[in-house]
C-alpha cells in the first residue's frame, strides 16, 4: 500500500477494484474468483471441491452464492471478480441451494461416522451441521459402491463416502504429474479408479488423503489408530530432509500418530512427502532411551539420575581435557575433544555444542547423509534437517568415520552406523538405545525433532521453528539445551549458565546468521492447523 | 372414435430434397443435382464475411434444440487467431424420440459435409470434425463415405476447388453418452477425455477443442447453410414466422425445419415444414394420430427434454417462441407422444432412469439427485409413495435444476415437473394412501 502522498496533484486516487460481498465492499486482484476474494478477508464460502492450489472443477455445488441480476445462483469457486459485482452468501437463495448440495450428498453417503476416521475434521460433518437439516428425507435405498479398495500400500478408499468432488485426481495430474488416479463410471456410479497398477510412482500420494474433504481416502498407517478428539496436534517441522515442510503433528498418550503437511506459501505449500510423512518411527520406537545411563566395570549399563550421569561425563570428559593428546595410542589420536553432532540438531543445540567443543580443546562437526532421491517439488537430497544451519555455525561436515569424545546422534541415519562406532565417542546424547557406540561410558536420552523446541535452517535460508509436542515420546526428557548448558557448568566454561532464550538471543546477533530468513520464526505461533 | 379431421399444410422440401433419390449418399448422383454449388459460389465470389452476413442475415436459429442464431455464433469465433480453428459438427443425435439428423446424414451426405465447409470457410477454420453418435453405424459410414469422394474431387483437403482455401474432415465416431451430445461433453469426447461437460465461460468459440477457437452447430443447422449461400440470407428468413415487432425476445422461427412424429400414432416419421404448422397438424396430419381406439394424452413436443403438452395444447404452432410461451420448447421438434394407455408414473420412471443413467456423475445435484428422483416414483409405482413424496418430488426438482454446470439436469426436472403438475391426481391414485380427487384429501385406510 502507498501511503497517499498530501503534495500531489488533488486528484481522486483510483479506487481498487471492489466486489460487494454481503453488504461489504472486498477488494480483488484482476482475475480472482469470488471466493479467492472472500476466502482473503476471512468471509467464509463453504467449498468441498475447491482448493487453492488445483485447477477450479466447479462440481461439488457448495459454494454457490446470490449474484444479484441473476436468477440462478453461481459457483463462486469459479465466478471471476468484477467491479460492481453484487453477491450474498447468506441470502435465502444461497442457504436453500447449498441446503439442496449438503442433502444430495448425503442421499447415498453411508452415514458411518462412527467408524470413519474423517470424523471430527470431516466437511461433510462440518458443513452438516451448518447448512444441513435435522431430519432425512431420503428414505431409499443407498447406492452401494466400492469399499475398502486399496490404492497402493499406503492409502484406502471408500467409494460411497466419495463425494466424487476429484481433488485426488486433479492432485495426481497437477501437482504429482504421475495421473495414477482417474474418475470412472458414470452417474451415481462414478467412482475413483486407479490407473496404474498396484502402486503410487509418486512419492508426494498421500497428499490425497489431506485433500479430502471427507473419509474416502484414509491413510492405511493411521487409520482406526484414534479418535482425532483424543489427540493434540502442535505446529511443527518435518526432518525428514533439508526442505523443512512444515506440519502439523498429532500425538495421543505418548506416541505420534500422525504428521499432516501445513501449508506455508514459501516452503512446502500445502504439501509433504510420503517418506517424510511416515519417517517418525524413531520416536514411537521401542528402544527409546528413557533415563540417562552409566556403563559399568563389567560393561553393562545402569540407568541413573540427570545430576548424576551430567556429574560422571563432567568428571570423564575433564579427564580427557586434561590428557588433552594424552590418549594417543589409544586409537584416539586427533579428535581427542571433538563433538559429533547430527544434522538433524537444532541451532540452538549446535551453539551449545560448539561451546562444548571449544571447552574440550576441540572441534564440532556435524553429519548428515546425502539421498539420490530429490525431485524439483519438495524432496532434497540433503538429508540434514538443519545441515545449512551447521554449515551457517561453522561446523565442518564430517562423512568418513573420525575420531571424536562427544556424539549426538538423533535419527534419519544422518550419524550412520560407520561414523557413530567410528567416533569412539564415551560421551553420547542419543534418541535410542540402538544408536549408542560401544565405546560410550555414559549415554543420555535426546529428545527427537517431535520433544522439542529449535530453530532449523531449511535449504533454502528459512528459519523455522520446531515446537515441542507435549503428548509424544518418553516424558520428563530434559531438553539438549539444558544437558548441554550443564556439561559447559561441569567443564567450569565461562559461556555455561544459557538457557533457551539466552542461546536464542545470541543466534540472532551471530552476523554468520545475518543473512538467512528469520520471517517464520518472527512470526507469531502458527494457530492449530486444519486440512 | 374418429380422427380430428386436420389440415395438412405440403411440405417445403429444402434439407429432404435428395431424399428418396435412388444413391443420394453418392457425389455422383447429388452433385448433378447441384451439391457443391454453394461451396463454389462462397469460394469464388464470397468473402467468408460475406457467408457469415448471409447466415446472420437468415435468422436461422440452432436445430440442435436451444435455438440460439447461429450468425451470433459464428461471430463470436475469433477473426484472427494463432491457433487452428476447428469446425465441430454435433451428430451425437442421442435426444430420445429423436431421429431428423440420422436422415441428413444417411440419406444426403454431402449436404451435411457441404455446409460444414462452408461454415469452415466462414470462420476461417482448416479442420472440420463431425461428431456422430457411435449407434449410428450407417450415418457413419456414409459420411466416411462422402468424405472420401470429396477429398478425391478436390471439394476436402489442400486448396479447395482451386481456392486458397483448405479445410480437413474427419468423422469421430461417439461411444454412447447422451452427456457427450452437450457441446463442451463433446468437446472433452471428442479430445480423448471423458465426456464431462465444461464450465462456460470461457465458450467454446473462444476456446473449445484443444483450447482453440471452435463453431459447433448441429447437423441440421449446418445442412441449411448451403441453400441460404444459393439463395441469400432474405430469402431464408422470408420462410417460417417472422419476429414479434412486440416482443424483441421473439426472434421467429425462419426457413424450414425436419419435424418427426414417434410413439403410438399411425404413422410415425419425419417431414420438412416451414416454422408455422401447428402440433396437432403434425401429430394428427402427418402422424396419423392416435391409433385406432386411442387418445392422445400427453406430447412432449421435441425430444425428451421440454415439458408436456395435453392434447388440449396440440394447437400451438411450431416454433421457438411460440412453445416457449406454451410452457414447453420446440426441442429438436421430433414429438413424442403418449397415449390414454400410456401409465404417467411409468413414463416418469423411465425419464428419471434416462437422465439418472445419462448423468455424467461430474455435479452434485445432478449425480445424485436424479437418482433419488427415479427411486422415488418407482417407490411411487409400486404403490408405497405418500403424499409427502408428491412435495419431495417438487423440492428436489427445485434442488436440481439451474444448479449444475450443463442442462441435462434441467432437461431431466422440466418434462417431470410438468407431468406432476398436469397430471398429478394419477400420481395421487397411486399413493400407499390414495388421495381422492374430489377432498384432496389422503383416505383413511
Amino acid at each position: 500500500m502507498t501511503p497517499p502522498s498530501p503534495s500531489s496533484v488533488p486528484a481522486a486516487p483510483p479506487a481498487a477494484a471492489a466486489v460487494t460481498i454481503d453488504g461489504r465492499a472486498v477488494p480483488f486482484r484482476p482475475g480472482q474468483t469470488v471466493i479467492q476474494a472472500a476466502h482473503a478477508v476471512g468471509i467464509d464460502v463453504p467449498h468441498y471441491c475447491y482448493h487453492p492450489g488445483l485447477s477450479v472443477a466447479g462440481n461439488c455445488r457448495i459454494c454457490m452464492v446470490e449474484v444479484e441480476g441473476s436468477s440462478k445462483p453461481q459457483i463462486a469457486c469459479k465466478l471471476p471478480c468484477a467491479e460492481g459485482l453484487k453477491i450474498r452468501t447468506q441470502s435465502p437463495l444461497a442457504l436453500e441451494a447449498r441446503a439442496g448440495v449438503m442433502e444430495m450428498l448425503l442421499v447415498n453417503h453411508p452415514l458411518d461416522c462412527p467408524i470413519c476416521d474423517q470424523a471430527g475434521e470431516c466437511h461433510l460433518q462440518e458443513y452438516s451441521f451448518a447448512f444441513g437439516q435435522g431430519a432425512t428425507r431420503a428414505t431409499t435405498e443407498k447406492t452401494h459402491l466400492p469399499k475398502n479398495v486399496p490404492f497402493g500400500a499406503k492409502v484406502v478408499y471408500d467409494a460411497e463416502r466419495c463425494i466424487k468432488c476429484t481433488l485426488c485426481v486433479r492432485f495426481v495430474d497437477e501437482i504429482a504429474g504421475t495421473h495414477e488416479l482417474a474418475m470412472g463410471g458414470r452417474s451415481d456410479q462414478e467412482i475413483v479408479i486407479m490407473t496404474a497398477k498396484g502402486e503410487f510412482t509418486t512419492p508426494y500420494a498421500m497428499n490425497i488423503i489431506d485433500l479430502c474433504p471427507v473419509g474416502a481416502l484414509t491413510s492405511r498407517d493411521f487409520r482406526f489408530k484414534s479418535r482425532l478428539w483424543f489427540m493434540d496436534f502442535t505446529p511443527t517441522l518435518c526432518t525428514g530432509c533439508a526442505r523443512g515442510c512444515n506440519v502439523t503433528l498429532g500425538a495421543r498418550t505418548g506416541r505420534l500418530m500422525r504428521l499432516e503437511p501445513r501449508f506455508n506459501a514459501e516452503v512446502n505449500r500445502w504439501w509433504m512427502c510420503d517418506p517424510g510423512r511416515l519417517g517418525y518411527g524413531h520416536v514411537n520406537s521401542a528402544t527409546r532411551l528413557t533415563a540417562p545411563r552409566v556403563k559399568q566395570p563389567d560393561g553393562s549399563w545402569v540407568e541413573v539420575t540427570v545430576e548424576a550421569a551430567l556429574a560422571f561425563a563432567g568428571a570423564l570428559l575433564r579427564a580427557a581435557r586434561m590428557s588433552g593428546g594424552g590418549m594417543s595410542g589409544g586409537g584416539m589420536s586427533g579428535g581427542g575433544g571433538d563433538v559429533l553432532c547430527d544434522g538433524n540438531l537444532a541451532l540452538e543445540e549446535l551453539q551449545l555444542a560448539k561451546d562444548l567443543a571449544a571447552a574440550l580443546k576441540g572441534q564440532a562437526r556435524f553429519a548428515a547423509a546425502v539421498g539420490k532421491d530429490g525431485d524439483s517439488l519438495l524432496i532434497v537430497n540433503e538429508k540434514g534437517a538443519n545441515a545449512k544451519g551447521a554449515e551457517a555455525l561453522g561446523l565442518a561436515r564430517q562423512s568418513a568415520p573420525a575420531p571424536a569424545l562427544v556424539l549426538l546422534v538423533e535419527e534419519h541415519d544422518n550419524v550412520g552406523k560407520a561414523l557413530r562406532d567410528g567416533s569412539g565417542a564415551k560421551v553420547v546424547f542419543a534418541s535410542d538405545a540402538t544408536h549408542v557406540p560401544a565405546s560410550a561410558e555414559v549415554a543420555f536420552p535426546l529428545p527427537t525433532f517431535a520433544e522439542k523446541d529449535g530453530w532449523l535452517v531449511n535449504v533454502d535460508g528459512h528459519v523455522q521453528a520446531l515446537r515441542r509436542s507435549p503428548q509424544t515420546g518418553p516424558q520428563g526428557l530434559t531438553s539438549a539445551v539444558e544437558l548441554l548448558d550443564e556439561l559447559l557448568t561441569e567443564l567450569a566454561s565461562p559461556r555455561g549458565g544459557r538457557g533457551l532464550s539466552d542461546v536464542r538471543a545470541e543466534l540472532r546477533s551471530l552476523p554468520a546468521l545475518a543473512a538467512l530468513i528469520w520471517t517464520a520464526v518472527e512470526a507469531p505461533a502458527p494457530a492449530e492447523a486444519t486440512t | 372414435m374418429t380422427t380430428p379431421a386436420t389440415r395438412r399444410t405440403p411440405e417445403t422440401k429444402v434439407l429432404s430434397l435428395n431424399f428418396g433419390v435412388p444413391d443420394s449418399w453418392t457425389l455422383k448422383v447429388v452433385r448433378e443435382r447441384g451439391a457443391y454449388q454453394a461451396l463454389e459460389k462462397a469460394l469464388k465470389t464470397m468473402t467468408p464475411e460475406q457467408v457469415t452476413a448471409e447466415v446472420k442475415t437468415s435468422r436461422l436459429r440452432g436445430r440442435g434444440g436451444a435455438g440460439f442464431p447461429a450468425g451470433v455464433k459464428w461471430g463470436f469465433v475469433p477473426k484472427s487467431s494463432p491457433k487452428t480453428k476447428y469446425v465441430v459438427c454435433n451428430a451425437d443425435e442421442s435426444e430420445p424420440g429423436t431421429f431428423k439428423d440420422r436422415y441428413l446424414m444417411e440419406l444426403d451426405p454431402h449436404l451435411v459435409l457441404e455446409g460444414c465447409l462452408l461454415a469452415a470457410y466462414a470462420v476461417g477454420a482448416s479442420v472440420i470434425y463431425i461428431y456422430v453418435r457411435g449407434e449410428y453405424p450407417l450415418s457413419i459410414a456414409r459420411l466416411e463415405g462422402a468424405m472420401a469422394e470429396a477429398r478425391a474431387a478436390g471439394l476436402v483437403g489442400a486448396n479447395i476447388l482451386g481456392s486458397s482455401f483448405s479445410c480437413e474432415a474427419w468423422v469421430h465416431p461417439g461411444a454412447g453418452a447422451y452427456i457427450c451430445g452437450e457441446e463442451t461433453g463433446m468437446l472433452e469426447s471428442l479430445e480423448g477425455k471423458r465426456g464431462h461437460p465444461r464450465i462456460k465461460p470461457p465458450f467454446p468459440a473462444v476456446e473449445g477443442a484443444f483450447a482453440s477457437p471452435t463453431l459447433i452447430n448441429n447437423v441440421e443447422t449446418l445442412a441449411h447453410v448451403p441453400w441460404i449461400v444459393t439463395n441469400g440470407g432474405a430469402a431464408f428468413a422470408k420462410q417460417g414466422i417472422p419476429p414479434d415487432p412486440a416482443n424483441p425476445r421473439a426472434v421467429g422461427s425462419s426457413g424450414t425445419k425436419l419435424m418427426g412424429v414417434s410413439g403410438p400414432v399411425r404413422t410415425p416419421g419425419v417431414w420438412e415444414f416451414e416454422f408455422g404448422i401447428t402440433l396437432r397438424e403434425l401429430i394428427y396430419g402427418y402422424g396419423g394420430g392416435p391409433l385406432p381406439g386411442r387418445t392422445i394424452k400427453a406430447v412432449i413436443p421435441g425430444g425428451i427434454s421440454m415439458p408436456v403438452l395435453t392434447d388440449a395444447e396440440l394447437d400451438v404452432k411450431m416454433g421457438f417462441d411460440e412453445l416457449a410461451k406454451a410452457g414447453s420448447g420446440l426441442g429438436t421438434a421430433c414429438a413424442i407422444v403418449m397415449d390414454d394407455t400410456c401409465d404417467m408414473v411409468k413414463a416418469c420412471i423411465n425419464i428419471a432412469h434416462f437422465f439418472a443413467d445419462e448423468s455424467c456423475g461430474q455435479c452434485t445435484p445432478c449425480r445424485e439427485g436424479c437418482h433419488w428422483l427415479e427411486k422415488i416414483y418407482k417407490r411411487i409405482d409400486a404403490g408405497q409413495g405418500t403424499l409427502a413424496d408428491l412435495d419431495l418430488l417438487a423440492s428436489l426438482f427445485g434442488n436440481i435444476e439451474g444448479r449444475t454446470i450443463c442442462a441435462l439436469a434441467d432437461a431431466a426436472v422440466w418434462p417431470l415437473r410438468s407431468i406432476l403438475k398436469k397430471f398429478r391426481p394419477e400420481f395421487e391414485a397411486r399413493l400407499a394412501r390414495p388421495v381422492t380427487a374430489v377432498a384432496g384429501q389422503a383416505v383413511m385406510s
